[in-house]
């Protein structure tokens, strides 16, 4: 279990004490003029233990308030995965930017390298896909929370394996047409074996507003590497804004990629299971 | 340079210390102690002068204790303590003897002209830099948050002192970290001074005599901290009648009651608070809201007994303890107690002595959830401390201070315990223990008149005991090596010497010219992953991989009083060069992590500026105008591309008026107006997509500004009657939206734009406070 969820920091503190004390936070929007950074690589590169193919996409940063979502794709680099059996692949660009593999196929248990060559620079990088846990069973219950908002806790059953230094993200879905607040698929969960190694696990996700019975909730159970998880902690991080009010200097997320690109690039195994809520 | 020092510390004291009192054989000491005529309470500083010898005086001790050198022969002696009626007091030295002064308080008197002789020029004077005295009546009177007073804030208002944050009681001291400043309370090192998340301090502020805090030329006989010292002391009890005080306000309430336990000879005092914002959550109908509980409680008790002329004990505890608890979700409880068994003695008339012993500990303690996933997390850092100062009064122009404090820690730096059903295995952190020493000496003398110097060494010795083990880490922080040590087996040993000097050179009656320089070092570095004081910050002392924090500070100031001492003005530069700051590695996660130590980054930082002060103590309007200008920059090897970079603290002004107006004998007003250049932050310079989401792109550290800050309080006393008043105040009057903190967001109109948001949590806020006497 990582601290990081467990803790809830002097934000969360500071909101309970301001409405004990009946002083409400009053939050506005404001105007700040930001430097404009020249662009900067962006690499995101996964492999799962599921079907291929694998994709690899290249792009570049733009400006904050851009209103946009368009960063412009990276083209014409060469792109090539291995791992350490020797299967060997140079991944083929489908659209601008996204670099898709041919014939690699994921194994839990093996180590992959990326390697990427653009504008004459090389960005490698390198994450082992740890050995597959499954899910035993997924269990809902009825919650009402603070303030007496709905919804269900969620409990995803698995044994951690023994040995220390597991890692685990989970994503949840819903099946409701509007996401539901919680889980909107774009949140994850990440902990670690390191408070629970060994044990039987019941981790809980909360699912919030806009969850009914009869949606059906999808869960993934990722079993990630060490520098992925330092990858995805620090973008949490960064991307929850409650904790950045009161985190240290945020910075860019712990990347295992060389060359000092942005992303990441890793391999992980998929383990999905799925309930209907009653 | 060590070596050339030590030869003038022990000439100095050859000379001055032993054979001055010798050449001087036809002189007497009149030593005793000064005290309040209606509380018996020992007054600290008071001033006792020789009326016919201009410059010959001196001033009681922290204890209440003076010793004067004179002349055989008629003298006539001025007591003096501010909002006290001056004593005089003809006496004919014939041999050494003890005379105890007690003063009368004065009522505050309006309209009318002071007789000059009461005002003090210590500000001239003194060879004391970077240091306010803070008086109980300006706490008492200064309008605070929620009104609770709270001397922490208070101290804020100097220059030199700058608040950690809005609402918050942590301070930064000439550019110096939250954990730098050496808080003391009745001798005893306070860890954790504060409640609710550092929105209030633990000192109640209803027990507390004397406060000062010190950014600069600090004493020789204060170590372990780098950057300053708040020294604060306790009433002692009064020693005549039964009496209390208490208030009742929006946020607490608290209540103190004291007495003599045999008239004269012995007292006792017990203070006590409580905040009650959880008993409005009683009136919650979710089952769930109306057990949560959120307060927090403090109590002080302490007596004292003379023993005679020559010696008088002092027992005190401390205790207080915060919880927060929201049933099946997480609690959160922390406190420090205290015990302090101190024992002044007097030796002959020259030498003043106090031996104490302090206990101390701090605690925090954290469940979290309920059933399978319960489990509570507690750390924490224990101390036994010895200490042991003496204060030799070698003539009225002449003192020498020496001492020796003994410190063994214990650090706790976590474990889990899991509840009984808990899918959570139970963990303990490796105890860490260390045993921290000081000696120390200084002398302050007059050498020529018109200069006065006060020179001293402290010499500290740290070290790191076993059992334990230590871990060796590369420089990506990757364990190598690991060492195993059994019990008391020295791991790690540091030492520093650390001078301390001041000098004071007087112009004139009203003007003089003072320059310092302090090497401070510390052991014991406070990890906190968050810009708020949480309780669970933790403690960690030096070790094979830690390098103790040390500092060298320069200062130099002109010191003016104007108006027959109306008037007190400074203008100080100072520039502070610091070492092995700690900083984090991106994403370190400091709770229960064995190789903490592997997370950290070390570097340098250096802080430099100019410090106004215009303060009139005396008068119907009473008050300052401090004015800072300063700089702070930091620089690590992996932070930054190792380049400086502006610390959170670089604040480039900072102003801060307060004024205090005694209207009539029913109505007191006062108002403080503050304002500084906003803190250096983070944003983001760019932004990208990655993994389905938008994220910030980060370039350089703490390369952009907050907004300014800027808020005016004010308040007014109404007294009912001889023993109580109503106090209204209002925090930030004007509404000023201050941002607590800028955050970036998904418009939620548009996912495709990106807002930032200002959080604002102290708006117009009025209270209302009763506090009465029995």
């Amino acid at each position: 279990m990582t601290t990081k969820i467990l803790f809830p920091k002097g934000a969360a503190f500071i909101c309970i004490l301001a409405a004990c004390f009946a002083l409400s936070a009053c939050e506005k929007v404001v105007s700040i003029d930001l430097n404009q950074a020249s662009p900067h690589l962006v690499i995101d590169g996964i492999v799962t233990d599921q079907q291929g193919p694998y994709s690899v996409k290249l792009s570049l940063s733009g400006n904050y308030f851009e209103p946009s979502l368009y960063f412009p794709p990276v083209s014409n680099a060469l792109v090539i995965l291995t791992d350490d059996q020797g299967q060997r692949d140079t991944l083929k660009e489908a659209e601008s930017g996204t670099y898709l593999s041919t014939r690699l196929q994921g194994i839990a248990g093996r180590t992959y390298s990326l390697s990427v060559i653009s504008d004459g620079k090389e960005y490698d990088g390198s994450s082992s896909m740890p050995p597959k846990v499954f899910i035993d069973s997924l269990y809902a219950i009825p919650r009402t929370g603070f303030g007496g908002e709905s919804g269900y806790d969620i409990y995803v059953m698995f044994r951690d394996p023994p040995e220390l230094g597991n890692y685990y993200r989970i994503n949840a879905r819903s099946s409701a047409p509007i996401p539901a607040d919680s889980i909107d698929g774009r949140r994850y969960r990440l902990f670690t074996d390191k408070l629970t190694n060994g044990n039987e696990m019941a981790e809980r996700i909360r699912a919030g507003r806009n969850v009914n019975p009869g949606d059906t909730i999808t869960v993934e159970l990722l079993s990630i590497d060490k520098a992925a998880y330092d990858y995805y902690s620090t973008l949490q991080d960064i991307l929850s804004s409650d904790r950045s009010a009161t985190s240290l200097s945020p910075a860019n997320p712990i990347t295992n990629l060389s060359n000092g690109p942005l992303g990441y690039f890793a391999a992980f195994t998929v383990d999905t299971k799925r309930i209907v809520l009653k | 340079m060590n070596q050339a020092f030590l030869k003038i510390i022990a000439s100095g004291f050859l000379f001055y210390a032993l054979l001055v009192p010798l050449i001087a054989q036809e002189r007497f000491t009149l030593s005793g102690i000064v005290k309040n005529a209606e509380t018996g309470e020992a007054l600290i500083g008071a001033n006792i002068v020789a009326k016919e010898l201009k410059g010959v005086g001196t001033s009681s001790n922290a204890y209440g204790f003076y010793s004067i050198t004179l002349a055989q022969g008629e003298h006539t002696l001025l007591v003096q303590f501010l909002g006290f009626r001056v004593k005089e007091d003809t006496i004919v030295l014939q041999g050494d003897r003890t005379l105890n002064f007690e003063l009368t308080p004065e009522p505050i008197k309006l309209n009318e002209v002071v007789v000059t002789g009461e005002r003090s020029d210590k500000n001239v004077t003194s060879t004391e830099m970077g240091s306010n005295k803070l008086e109980i009546r300006e706490v008492q009177s200064i309008p605070v948050l929620l009104g609770e007073r709270d001397i922490m804030k208070t101290i804020q208002l100097f220059p030199g002192v700058k608040s950690a944050g809005e609402g918050s009681t942590g301070f930064y001291a000439r550019g110096g970290g939250i954990d730098q400043n050496l808080i003391v309370l009745d001798e005893a090192p306070v860890y954790n001074s504060s409640h609710l998340l550092g929105f209030l301090s633990v000192f109640n502020s209803d027990a507390i005599k004397d406060v000062k805090v010190m950014t600069g030329g600090i004493p020789a006989e204060y170590g372990g901290r780098l950057s300053s010292v708040l020294d604060i002391r306790t009433n002692d009890g009064n020693m005549k009648d039964f009496g209390g005080t208490g208030g009742i306000g929006l946020l607490a309430s608290h209540l103190t009651f004291e007495g003599p336990l045999v008239k004269d000879q012995g007292s006792f005092i017990i203070s006590a608070r409580r905040t009650y914002a959880d008993l409005f959550l009683i009136l919650s109908r979710d089952t769930t809201v109306n057990r949560a509980s959120l307060y927090f409680y403090d109590l002080n008790v302490k007596t004292n007994y003379t023993l005679g002329e020559k010696d008088r004990i002092f027992v005190s505890g401390y205790f207080g303890r915060d919880n927060f608890n929201y049933p099946n979700t997480f609690g959160f409880n922390w406190g420090n107690a205290t015990a302090t068994a101190r024992w002044n003695h007097i030796f002959g008339d020259h030498l003043f002595s106090n031996t104490s012993f302090i206990f101390s500990n701090y605690e925090y303690g954290n469940t979290v959830g309920a059933g399978t996933s319960e489990f509570q997390i507690t750390s924490g850092i224990q101390d036994l401390n010895f200490k042991t100062d003496f204060q030799y009064f070698t003539s009225s122009q002449s003192t020498v201070k020496f001492g020796i404090n003994s410190i063994y820690h214990t650090f706790m730096p976590g474990s889990v315990t899991a509840g009984s059903t808990s899918f959570t295995n139970s963990l303990a952190l490796e105890r860490r223990f260390a045993l921290e020493n000081a000696a120390y000496v200084s002398h302050e003398l007059e050498p020529l008149s018109g200069l006065k110097v006060n020179y001293g060494l402290r010499f500290s010795l740290f070290t790191l005991l076993g059992p334990g083990h230590t871990y060796d880490y590369d420089a990506s922080g990757n364990a190598l090596d690991t060492m195993s040590y059994a019990a008391g087996a020295k791991i790690q040993t540091y030492s520093n010497l650390e001078p301390r000097i001041s000098a004071n050179v007087i112009l004139d009656e009203t003007s003089s010219i003072k320059a310092s320089y302090t090497r401070t070092a510390q052991y014991l570095h406070l990890l906190s992953n968050s810009t708020t004081t949480n309780p669970s910050d933790l403690w960690v002392p030096s070790s094979n991989n830690v390098k103790p924090q040390t500092a060298d500070q320069y200062a130099i100031g002109f010191f003016r009083n104007f108006n027959n001492n109306e008037f007190e003005a400074s203008l100080e530069l100072y520039y502070k060069d610091m070492r092995n700051l700690i900083d984090y590695r991106n994403g370190a996660d400091l709770q229960l992590n064995p190789a903490v130590e592997s997370l950290l980054l070390y570097g340098k930082g250096w802080s430099y500026g100019a410090e106004l002060l215009i303060r009139k103590r005396y008068g119907a309007i009473s008050g300052w105008l401090g004015y800072t200008l300063s700089k702070t920059e930091e620089q690590f090897a992996l932070i930054n591309n190792g380049n400086p970079f502006p610390a959170r603290q670089d604040r480039t002004h900072d102003i801060s008026v307060v004024a205090i107006y005694d209207y009539s004998s029913i109505w007191t007003f006062s108002a403080t107006w503050v304002y500084n250049t906003g803190n250096a932050v983070t944003f983001p310079s760019g932004n990208y997509l990655i993994d389905g989401r938008l994220v910030p792109y980060y370039t350089e550290r703490n390369g952009y500004r907050m907004p300014a800050y800027h808020r005016l309080d004010v308040s007014a006393t109404w007294t009912l009657g001889p023993r109580s008043n109503l106090s209204f105040s209002i925090y930030n009057v004007y509404d000023r939206m201050n941002p607590y903190a800028i955050s970036f967001r998904q418009d939620p109109n548009d996912p495709n734009k990106t807002q930032a948001v200002q959080t604002t949590f102290f708006p117009f806020i009025p209270s209302v406070t009763y506090n009465f006497k029995f």
